[in-house]
């Protein structure tokens, strides 16, 4: 049987969640994406979840204004551990600086840092369906 | 800095010396004299000098000593030794103990020690403006370096969008909703070009020579308005102007625009769609000395936490919506290069209005 994957993505352009958003369930591995213009409003929504938190897998932008990327992680590791558990993080950028990408590679919270545009089966290898 | 009187510091045990210094020089320096190289020091530790003169023969300690000692912890004036007989193993210790810049022969000789504090005071100020210069420098290469990052971001991530629609396209079976990806692409594009020439208007502000001409106003906003009227993004906003000038304005009308067009542009961005009748209130007093330019919109307003950090370099206020976070510092920009000043006064939820006042610039 084919995992349920849910999907998060965080990204302040409209523009990006919209396009992966589609991209993602076109490509077939998920039926399942909730989408946050910011990292404060994705923060927001899983503490209010709380233990009705599905498994989820989140693709994290990083220059966002407000709250970024790295900042979002930062909160993340204060977040209890039963709802860390279910939850992947990847980051998807544009981004190529060499210290957004050793400090996103240095993060234990952060899976891998995947170049924008999304390449779905390049995601499916790193999660290894 | 340079309007500073230079300040010397002279150590001689022998006080009729002192006093007669003094007494030659008091008006040209701010002078401060002491007999103990000991309070030398304690004076030292209050009170910045450009020039110390020290005589070399004194109890305690010599003057090549005293300098020798000083150095370390005040490397910044600049060390004159006054001797009066120089043997030349002393000499060779003033200058490599303790790096003594010149020697003044006793009995001194007005002219002679002018020049000699002339001198040493310019090797001072050389030091220090070349410090001055430095700090500049770092802190230029600092924002340079912020700029790059933000800007490789604002340049890759509209084509890194462009790029996922098309590949989004690229799975699409059905035609007809190629035009939908067709106009996300047409935006993405749109916005990669705002950014092109905001940095180019940037860069013309920034290192640009000022074009000083005759200002008309009234001619000025209705060319900006042309530029803006048919951006889609217009709706159906309500633009207003009230434009009052008296007499010749002169400034810089490359910047003006800049001004005009950003501001004019961010109440076309952030109105407030839900309300039935979004407006932008341009006004404009001018006399000849001086005008004052209102900007009024009742759009989605600024978040009272943002309002002092909307003008700085890539700081982007809304989460959605948002530009690069340029435009308004290159409105900041623009303004303090004419001289003017830019506030800003907002209500979220009920608008925002910028006021900048500006002089006229004397040709």
């Amino acid at each position: 049987m084919k995992p349920l994957l849910n999907f998060y993505l965080i990204d302040d352009s409209t523009f990006d969640l919209f396009i992966y958003e589609k991209l993602l369930i076109k490509s077939g591995i998920t039926e399942n994406v909730k989408t946050f213009n910011s990292a404060r409003e994705a923060l927001k929504h899983i503490l209010s979840a709380g233990t009705d938190l599905p498994e989820v897998i989140i693709l994290l932008d990083l220059q966002m204004p407000d709250m970024n990327g790295f900042d979002f992680i930062e909160e993340y590791d204060h977040l209890p551990e039963y709802l860390r558990d279910k939850i992947r993080i990847f980051m998807l950028s544009s981004t190529i600086d060499t210290r957004d990408i050793e400090k996103a590679k240095a993060s234990p919270h952060i899976i891998d840092l995947l170049p924008k545009p999304l390449e779905v089966n390049f995601l499916r290898k790193k999660l290894s369906i | 800095m340079s309007d500073k009187a230079i300040t010397i510091l002279y150590i001689d045990d022998e006080e009729h010396n002192l006093h007669s210094f003094k007494a030659s020089f008091r008006k040209q320096y701010d002078i401060t004299i002491t007999s103990s190289v000991v309070e030398a020091e304690l004076i030292m530790e209050t009170k910045d000098f450009c020039i110390i003169l020290a005589d070399q023969r004194m109890p305690i300690m010599t003057g090549v000593q005293f300098f020798e000692k000083i150095r370390t912890k005040h490397p910044k004036p600049i060390r004159i030794l006054i001797t009066g007989h120089t043997d030349i193993g002393a000499a060779i210790d003033a200058i490599n103990k303790g790096e003594v810049f010149r020697f003044i022969d006793k009995p001194w000789d007005y002219k002679y020690v002018e020049t000699a504090i002339a001198h040493a005071y310019e090797i001072y100020k050389t030091r220090e403006d070349l410090k001055m210069r430095n700090i500049e420098l770092q802190k230029a290469n600092e924002e340079l370096d912020k700029f790059v990052y933000s800007a490789s971001h604002d340049l890759r991530a509209p084509l890194m969008s462009v790029l996922g629609i098309v590949n989004l396209a690229l799975l699409e079976e059905d035609v007809k909703s190629q035009n939908e990806y067709l106009e996300l692409i047409r935006q993405s594009v749109k916005k990669l070009d705002t950014f092109i020439i905001n940095i180019i208007d940037y860069y013309k502000n920034a290192r640009g020579v000022p074009v000083v001409t005759e200002i008309s106003f009234e001619e000025l906003v209705t060319e900006v308005q042309a530029t803006i009227q048919y951006l889609p993004e217009y709706g159906n906003l309500k633009m207003t102007t009230d434009i009052d000038q008296a007499g010749v304005f002169h400034s810089d009308v490359m910047k003006l625009r800049i001004i005009f067009n950003n501001l004019i542009n961010n109440a076309i961005k952030f109105q407030d769609k839900s309300k039935p009748e979004p407006f932008v209130h341009l006004t404009v007093k001018s006399t000849p000395s001086h005008a004052r330019i209102t900007i009024a919109d009742n759009g989605s307003g600024i978040k009272e936490s943002d309002l002092d950090k909307i003008f700085k370099m890539f700081y982007r206020a809304g989460a959605t919506n948002s530009g690069s976070g340029i435009g308004l510092y290159i409105v900041h920009e623009a303004i303090s290069k004419l001289g003017g000043e830019i506030s800003v006064t907002s209500k979220i939820g009920q608008g925002s209005t910028f006021e900048i006042n500006i002089p006229s610039i004397a040709k």
